[in-house]
């Protein structure tokens, strides 16, 4: 029982220095112009560059660009604040702080999380209003904007453990990763209509399976069952917090 | 038990061996220094002890506590200030100890009462609420001291700290170190400053090129190269005077010019100081002031770790 106690003293010792992270970032960075223009900016001018003029529902595009708009900000974050703290050498006192690596990921992770799922608002907002789309089922949209924030709030910070001290090396290679995304999860190509030896592919990429889980909310049907999405969803983040973790303490030595 | 075991500590970087078997072991409550020139391994083994980076062979305890395997339990006991004042320069001074403060787990109520004693330690507490961007550099690295002492930490690591610092800086965290060891607590502390190592430590250690080269009291240091005494002079006037023709003195084995002084290295301070006085009768010289010294750590430092004035800008005693 005393173990048990001190066990769950410990996890939330180790919660509360995340959020301490969390806060932190929110305070320093949300602000800065590079995020806004990655998080914000960036996602609107990819969805209006592919989405005007094509003939689709308001239905299908405002969970593409709710999706897409997840992607990009909660990615955007660790990319820009890691880096900069690696060169003010702020970063070593997270590494050094009494705490786990693991709570040093979740707490820059958070901050992204956070940041993403304020900004998805404003899509979701402007398709309620300005297109009349309908939300059919609540607990989909809840679990994808969730999920999906989580998981690329965690790939941000993966990539962010990259030994650079340049914002730009890591966005570059995260552009790398990020923009094919977009075109082989089923936001602006529907997954029926990608060749059958291109689909295999979809299914590696968890923005397929946050695309599908908000399309869901909106538009009732999914390509894959709602709890399938889920669980890929929750096996993509425990990979990359598993990852990131592996990576921070092997470039720190 | 002691403060810090370092046991055989060895770190390679691809084919740099960075450290050689360092041992060396730091006893509670003492001030101890870690001298060495730049690139000789102090940075790699403050980063060990303090478990950011893990040894390639070797272990290190704190307080008992294995760095690597128990390194939550020994990061609770230390304070870290690292070289560079790592403050967030967004945040204002308050923010950056509360934070500080949330990362190492102390609790609101103390961490407030902490906080504004610390603010107030640290001559900073009219500037609490400004962000930190403004500050002076000497306000930064109080600040980063202030932020590594927010847990009580029974030792506190110190990267140079009062390197390139005001006057008043350097003062405020002179008193503070000396205050906080005697309060019990262990300071380990990597200075350039010999004199501040010479004035604050119990004892020191230097090291060189990853390894340790000596570990003693400053005074029994200096007592190995008694060698290496000198005489310190100054004229009046001082500037038709050249190091070069001081240096023909017998028995003067090397001359600094040290400001408006000279100091003649020497094995017999009375022996040179007959050759001196002869010099300035007859140049015309006056002599204004004369001292005898001992070798100074500063000495200790230069024998040891072999400098040359052609690459690091010290002159080599032999």
């Amino acid at each position: 029982m005393t173990d048990l106690a001190e066990q769950c003293g410990q996890i939330c010792t180790e919660l509360n220095a995340a959020w301490a992270i969390a806060k932190k970032d929110i305070r320093i960075y949300y602000l800065k112009p590079n995020i806004i223009v990655s998080g914000m900016l960036f996602p609107l001018f990819m969805f209006l560059a592919f989405a005007v003029g094509r003939p689709a529902e308001p239905s299908v595009m405002i969970p593409g660009l709710i999706a897409i708009t997840i992607l990009f900000s909660a990615s955007s974050i660790e990319p820009v604040s890691i880096p900069i703290e690696r060169r003010m050498k702020t970063f070593d006192r997270l590494l050094s702080a009494p705490i786990s690596l693991h709570s040093v990921v979740l707490g820059e992770s958070l901050s992204g999380f956070l940041y993403s799922l304020g900004i998805a608002f404003v899509p979701l907002i402007a398709g309620l209003i300005l297109f009349q789309t309908q939300i059919i089922s609540i607990a989909p949209l809840v679990a994808g904007l969730l999920l999906t924030s989580f998981c690329f709030a965690t790939m941000g910070t993966l990539f962010a453990a990259y030994p650079t001290e340049s914002p730009g090396d890591i966005m570059s290679m995260l552009n790398l990763v990020r923009l094919p995304l977009i075109f082989i999860s089923g936001v602006f190509i529907p997954l029926e209509q990608i060749p059958k030896i291109g689909q295999f592919i979809t299914f590696l990429s968890p923005l397929t399976y946050g695309n599908d889980l908000i399309h869901a909310a909106f538009a009732g049907d999914t390509h894959f069952n709602p709890v399938v999405d889920i669980v890929m969803l929750c096996i993509f983040i425990l990979i990359f917090q598993v990852v990131a973790n592996y990576l921070y303490k092997r470039f720190n030595e | 038990m002691y403060a810090i075991e370092a046991l055989s500590l060895s770190k390679k970087f691809g084919d740099i061996q960075a450290l050689s078997q360092v041992d060396f072991t730091v006893r509670e409550g003492e001030t101890f220094g870690f001298l060495g020139p730049n690139g000789s391994g102090k940075t790699t083994t403050i980063r060990i002890l303090t478990g950011i980076t893990a040894p390639t062979e070797g272990t290190a305890r704190i307080f008992g506590s294995d760095i690597m395997q128990d390194t939550i339990v020994a990061r609770r006991q230390m304070g870290i200030v690292h070289e560079t004042s790592n403050i967030y320069t967004d945040l204002s001074a308050w923010q950056n100890l509360m934070f500080t403060a949330e990362l190492y787990h102390v609790s609101r109520k103390d961490r407030e009462k902490r906080g504004t004693d610390l603010l107030e330690l640290f001559d900073l507490s009219g500037r609490r609420n400004d962000r930190t961007k403004g500050f002076s550099k000497g306000m930064k690295r109080r600040l980063t001291l202030a932020m590594g002492l927010i847990n009580h930490p029974r030792l506190l690591f110190l990267d140079e700290p009062t390197s390139g610092l005001d006057v008043q800086s350097n003062l405020i965290i002179r008193d503070v170190i000396r205050d906080l060891n005697e309060q019990g607590v262990t300071v380990f502390l990597t200075t350039h400053n010999i004199e501040e190592a010479n004035l604050t430590c119990d004892r020191v250690a230097i090291i060189n090129r990853g390894r340790i080269a000596a570990v003693d009291t400053p005074e029994r240091l200096k007592k190995t190269i008694q060698s290496v005494q000198s005489i310190e002079i100054a004229f009046d006037p001082a500037s038709p005077v050249r190091a070069g023709d001081l240096e023909q003195i017998s028995l003067v084995s090397e001359v600094r010019k040290e400001g408006d002084k000279f100091r003649l290295i020497t094995e017999d301070p009375p022996g040179v100081l007959e050759g001196v006085m002869e010099y300035a009768a007859e140049h015309h010289l006056r002599v204004i002031s004369v001292n005898t010294l001992g070798p100074t750590l500063e000495d200790v430092f230069i024998r040891l770790t072999g400098l040359d004035i052609s690459t690091k800008g010290v002159k080599t005693i032999d």
